[in-house]
């Protein structure tokens, strides 16, 4: 176990800068989420993290040593592949105990580790299966088994349940997060998954297009998104933005719409801004007027997608809401769940 | 616990290349490098590249082989090969495998591809038949054809006994001779090509032919405007092929005519053997493979610049 | 053409183009085994047989003609020169060619594209426009009219090819593999070992018998660097043969005969290689 310390990383692709100046301090036992949109540099971190892929500037610690310049091996990590990289010629007992045959442990040691790990995982009847005759989460546990048996200082997952069904996605979710409290080695989980982001970390980094966007608890971001980055990611359905001016102590909407401040919000009379309204935070029975276009209940919920001055403005009700296309809606929101952004930077105010 | 949120814009790339001391991974590949290329280098380098350096060096002199070549003649080898009748015959005649092959052979291999490329019963069994030729030695496929043109006891004889005509010698016959191993290159090449249209034809996603079929296209229509324009990069490929083949032909003339009657059935490779090897005039010979040289490299950079930029 | 008609109750119950397809494909058939059959016959005819009656079964079966070849020294030490060149042969051009092509996959490198452009010249021109510089290369080395001689140059002149294909079939390995390989410990060469090679043996069968069809049925190299009978392979071997018996086509035959048939059988049996690597190696040219 240890902490990983990732201070000023740069990283070129030729003159693409993939990533930016990105600062992240893990601690000894941690479960950090790197979540953003595809593409915008999380594989490239975890590789560097990892050894894979060269660090072009900035310094990377683990466990307090620089390791920028060591091989993958020497950095003493596990990882975990989003296709799983299961070795399709070895048994499943053999591939998990790979790393350890190369390092030249006994033999019986390796059999001792490897169905340790295989019991943790539910695997032991598996062990003299070949990869190809196994189902895509007993692979996907294959692969975990793989990087628990070696009890690295730190475990890399890279996307590791996005190839599995929505059903599995969520068992697995509660066993890896099982696993991590049960070994508390320091893991470091990519996912463009807010919602795996949300319920499996304690810390996230929301990257986008190379920087970090913010970092936080789950619930600290879900409820102060630094930008309208944020803001918009995390949550799902994704927060209601509009753009307009302050007037009269409150938000005056370009679509006509006017909502109550949040006490905090740092603003001054006649400054633009953006006003950002969570879908679930929405409140039947307030003074805006929203015009019916799709109606979509669950059962326990119903969505609501309305008009609101030519914009979509989504909203979530906790109870059935009998509403048809053309219907008008009277809703509002508690101020104090509301959030005011900088109209230019993006920014919270 | 939130750190000073970072404007979400990347800053302006500067030079993504230092100093520093290389990475470890690239360390390693370059002991990888250093272990794993020098066999197939030196291999390589020894008897590929030198020898062909080599024979544009030897072809600037006249020399039998012997000792080293002294006797500078310049690009006398040259003049000389280019005003010869033979070297004329010679790339004529590999002229003439190539216009064979692009419009007897790929016609007949496209042709029988688009037959057998669908499942037929016994499909597999015909593939392997066509294909058998191209596995045969081309000394063997040679001599086969020796026997079956003889005069005297071949197929020909065969033939001129039942129409009562005199006994025919085709290989012997200035004006024939390369008609008859043209049709032997046909005979031992098309299964190969036809192989390559195989491959090609199931490369085409068969839901094009019943969305042409739904479009109102006849069977001629859909291989007018569907399979025979989606098969032009084989087409392309096979000609390529055709081409490189056609420019080393040799073993196949040998047990036939070796050249002859009177150099007509000359290729540059036999020219080559026959002139440059066999009468020990290694500075003559080197002019020609130098020539050939460049006709192969020519020809395979201007198609592969055509072959790429159409593909794009 | 289209593959299956539209819909299978629209079959015509006479479908003429199926016939027509098969009285294309008999016709090719018949071009292509009559030569083939006919001299196989021909090697139990005696000459006054071959030339009254070239297509017919042999009026009497002279077994001795083949009997005779089989239970001489000359068919057996050409076929085991031959066996001997291809062999060494293919197994220099495997080790070369699969450690290059593992190089230019996975390693990175400065002037990895440089190194590999210059081994793909290789494909750009026949071994036949060097024969002249390879013999007095050959000669100066002392290799002259030995096995060597000929081994080298032969496996030198496959590696292009080969590098080409094994390094395609080496990049379509999962790029993740390599990253698992090194965080569980291995540097490239353990990943060489471990994984690639076992991951790879389809792709070296399809090259080492591609390869080793080429050797086994070469001329040109041996022609020109073998001049000891002792040593020839079978190709000149058989040329030597119908030099000495030049109008005994009875014979001549039954010789061809003797070398097609395990040329034949090695094919069926590996046939898919066979045609796999071809293919394959077209598909990038
Ligand atoms: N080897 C590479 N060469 C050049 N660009 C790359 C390379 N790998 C990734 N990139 C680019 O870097 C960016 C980040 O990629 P990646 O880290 O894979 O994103 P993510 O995992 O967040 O989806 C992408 O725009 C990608 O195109
Ligand atoms: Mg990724």
């Amino acid at each position: 176990m240890a902490t990983v310390e990732i201070t000023n990383i740069e990283k070129y692709y030729g003159g693409y800068h993939a990533l930016n100046d990105i600062n992240v301090d893990i601690a000894d036992g941690e479960f950090v989420v790197l979540v953003g949109p595809s593409g915008c540099g999380k594989s490239t971190l975890l590789q560097m993290i990892a050894g894979l892929e060269t660090i072009t500037g900035g310094e990377l610690r683990i466990g307090g040593d620089v390791v920028n310049y060591l091989p993958p091996k020497q950095r003493d990590i596990a990882m975990v592949f989003q296709n799983y990289a299961l070795y399709p010629h070895m048994t499943v007992g053999q591939n998990m105990g790979f790393s350890l045959r190369i390092r030249r442990d006994p033999a019986d040691e390796i059999k001792a580790k490897v169905e340790r790990a295989a019991k943790i995982l539910n695997l032991d009847q598996l062990l003299d299966r070949f990869p190809r005759e196994l189902s895509g989460g007993q692979r996907q546990r294959v692969a975990m088994g793989r990087a628990i048996v070696r009890e690295p200082q730190v475990f890399l997952f890279d996307e590791p349940l996005s190839n599995l069904d929505a059903k599995l996605r969520l068992s697995m979710r509660t066993e890896i997060k099982e696993l991590h409290q049960r070994l508390k080695t320091t893991t470091i989980y990519v996912t463009h998954d807010q919602d795996e982001a949300m319920t499996m970390a304690d810390r996230i980094v929301v990257m986008n297009t190379g920087v970090v966007s913010q970092i936080g608890a789950p619930l600290d971001l879900y409820d102060r998104p630094a930008n309208t980055f944020v803001a918009g990611f995390i949550g799902s359905p994704a927060m209601n933005f509009m753009d307009g001016t302050i007037q009269g102590g409150k938000f005056q909407a370009a679509n006509g719409s006017s909502w109550a401040l949040p006490s905090d919000a740092k603003v001054t009379e006649g400054q633009r801004c953006t006003f950002g309204v969570r879908p679930e935070f929405v409140e039947a029975g307030g003074d805006v007027a929203a015009k019916v276009i799709v109606t979509e209940p669950t059962g326990s919920e119903t969505q609501i997608v309305a008009d609101m001055g030519g914009e979509h403005f989504t909203c979530l009700f906790n109870e059935r809401i009998a509403a048809q296309p053309g219907d008008t809606l009277k809703i509002g929101a508690d101020p104090e769940k509301c959030h005011v952004f900088d109209i230019e930077t993006g920014l919270r105010l | 616990m939130t750190d000073t949120p970072t404007p979400n814009s990347i800053s302006p790339p500067r030079q993504g290349f230092s100093l520093r001391p290389a990475n470890a991974l690239n360390r390693e590949g370059w002991v990888t490098a250093a272990l794993f290329l020098p066999p197939a280098l030196l291999l390589f380098t020894l008897f590929v590249v030198l020898p062909m350096g080599e024979a544009a060096y030897f072809s600037l002199f006249k020399w039998n082989g012997f000792g080293t070549p002294e006797d500078y003649r310049g690009l006398y080898n040259y003049e000389r090969l280019i005003s010869r009748d033979i070297f004329k015959t010679a790339l004529w005649n590999n002229m003439l495998v190539i216009l064979v092959s692009v419009f007897i052979q790929l016609p007949i291999a496209c042709g029988l591809a688009i037959i057998l490329a669908d499942k037929i019963p016994g499909g597999n069994i015909f593939r392997l038949l066509f294909f058998l030729p191209y596995v045969l030695a081309e000394i063997v496929a040679g001599l086969i054809w020796r026997f079956v043109y003889d005069g005297d006891t071949g197929f020909i004889a065969k033939f001129t006994e039942w129409f009562d005509l005199p006994a025919f010698y085709i290989l012997a016959e200035q004006d024939y001779a390369m008609y008859a191993i043209l049709a032997v290159i046909v005979w031992k090449y098309f299964g190969f090509h036809m192989m390559l249209f195989i491959a090609g034809l199931q490369a085409i996603d068969r839901d094009l032919y019943r969305a042409a079929r739904v479009d109102g296209a006849s069977a001629w229509q859909v291989l007018r405007f569907v399979t025979l324009p989606l098969l032009k990069s084989t087409m392309k490929l096979s000609i390529f092929f055709a081409v490189l083949g056609s420019l080393q032909l040799f073993d196949i003339i040998m047990p036939m005519t070796l050249g002859g009657p009177s150099d007509s059935t000359q290729t540059m490779v036999t020219y080559l053997y026959n002139h440059g090897f066999i009468r020990a005039k290694l500075g003559f010979g080197s002019a020609i493979g130098t020539v050939l040289f460049i006709i192969c490299v020519v020809f395979a950079v201007v198609y592969q610049k055509g072959f790429f930029r159409d593909a794009e | 053409m289209q593959s299956e008609p539209l819909d299978p109750g629209l079959r015509k119950p006479w479908n003429f183009v199926l016939l027509y397809k098969y009285l294309v494909l008999g016709f090719v058939t018949l071009l292509i085994i009559a030569p083939l059959i006919t001299t196989a016959l021909g090697g139990f005819k005696s000459a006054a047989d071959l030339r009254t009656n070239p297509f017919g079964l042999p009026t009497v079966w002279h077994w001795n003609q083949y009997t005779d070849i089989l239970l001489g020294i000359d068919y057996w030490r050409y076929m085991g020169n031959s066996m001997l060149i291809s062999a060494i042969s293919v197994f220099v051009t495997l080790l070369c060619s699969t450690l290059a092509a593992f190089t230019f996959a996975h390693v990175k490198f400065f002037g990895k594209e440089f190194i590999v452009g210059y081994l793909m010249v290789g494909l750009l021109f026949p071994v036949a426009t060097a024969i002249l510089p390879l013999f007095v290369k050959v000669r100066d080395m002392g290799l002259l009219n030995t096995y060597w001689g000929v081994i080298l140059p032969t496996s030198a002149f496959s590696l292009g090819m080969s590098i080409l294909l094994m390094r395609n079939m080496f990049e379509k390995l999962p790029r993740e593999l390599l990253s698992a390989a090194l965080v569980d410990g291995c540097g490239y060469i353990r990943f060489f070992w471990h994984i690639t090679l076992p991951l790879s043996r389809p792709i070296l069968a399809t090259v080492g018998i591609i390869a080793f069809v080429a050797s086994w049925n070469q001329y040109v190299l041996p022609l020109i660097l073998l001049n000891s009978e002792e040593r020839y392979p079978w190709p000149l071997g058989i040329m030597e043969y119908q030099g000495e018996f030049t109008t005994d086509w009875h014979l001549i035959l039954a010789f061809v005969t003797l070398t097609v048939i395990p040329a034949i059988v090695v094919f069926l049996a590996t046939q898919k290689y066979i045609v796999a690597g071809l293919t394959a190696g077209a598909v990038k040219g």
